[in-house]
């Protein structure tokens, strides 16, 4: 790490220290984070049920190409 | 649960407050997904809050989450986001940046996503622009779960930055000030706030990142 990335580095996290985000997420905010790692799965919900089926990039790729 | 430590324990490289972004990150996508259940509900009341402005907004989000019961929860998650053919708030970039769904932000965030190399979770037609998806993709941008960078490197840090400057800072401050002062808002009027107000730091402190 070079100096300047350090020393932008100690201002960035005193910063953030001192703004309260350590007053609700600690310990508390784990739990609720629960669910999937996959970056979608969030949208997935907004009330509905996800579907069992996972289409990535190369099975939707597979699909198109099966098309005749 | 599991997940959320199994992350926590892989990314011994990361500071504390890269921790709690990571978990703000955390709630407000599991929160925008959809309404919180029982347990979520309960996890919201545990929050402590502090005097500090963001403590205040979450010490409001605890008293708020006493207030409600998952139905209640629901029903003003579809009042406020899902309605008859949409609701009050469309929670989306692309919405917020030019009025309409599925426009050149959405397509600026699926090139982002093909670089980092994120996929979509599962066959939903759902825009990524979501929101919820977005703050879910910060999470796991500072987690490293996917992206080239290590956790917890400069490197690292620089890919939030420009994450969150094409895909965030444009559009999500407003959206959670509307969330705010949305009139069918209760439980997500203090959420509206904890989300501004975590916005207006992420950019303050991204300023200190070069």
């Amino acid at each position: 790490m070079s100096e300047l990335d350090k020393k932008e580095g100690l201002d960035r996290r005193s910063f953030l220290r001192g703004v309260g985000l350590s007053a609700g997420a600690a310990g508390a905010g784990a739990a609720v984070m629960s669910g999937s790692k996959s970056a979608e799965a969030a949208v997935d919900g907004a009330g509905k049920k996800a579907a069992g089926y996972q289409e990535t990039e190369l099975v939707r790729q597979a699909y198109e190409l099966s098309r005749f | 649960m599991s997940a959320a430590l199994e992350s926590d324990s892989d990314v011994s490289a990361l500071a504390e407050e890269d921790v709690l972004r990571a978990r703000f990150y955390g709630l407000m996508a599991r929160l925008l997904a959809s309404a919180p259940d029982g347990d979520a509900l309960e996890v919201l009341r545990s929050l402590q809050g502090d005097d500090t402005e963001m403590g205040v907004a979450l010490g409001a989000l605890a008293s708020a989450a006493s207030a409600h019961d998952p139905e209640s929860a629901e029903d003003e998650y579809n009042a406020l986001f899902i309605g008859v053919t949409r609701g009050d708030l469309v929670p989306y970039g692309s919405f917020y940046l030019t009025g309409f769904l599925n426009e050149k932000p959405l397509a600026a965030l699926r090139a982002t996503m093909m670089k980092l190399e994120i996929e979509r979770g599962d066959a939903t037609s759902n825009p990524e622009d979501h929101i919820a998806s977005v703050c879910e993709m910060m999470a796991g941008l500072i987690n490293a779960s996917f992206g080239p960078a290590e956790a917890g490197t400069p490197e690292s840090l620089r890919l939030q930055k420009t994450f969150f400057a094409q895909h965030i800072a444009p559009w999500a401050g407003r959206f959670f000030a509307d969330l705010e002062g949305a009139e069918k808002a209760s439980l997500y009027r203090p959420l509206g706030t904890v989300g501004r107000l975590f916005v207006a730091i992420e950019e303050e402190a991204f300023r200190m990142v070069e």
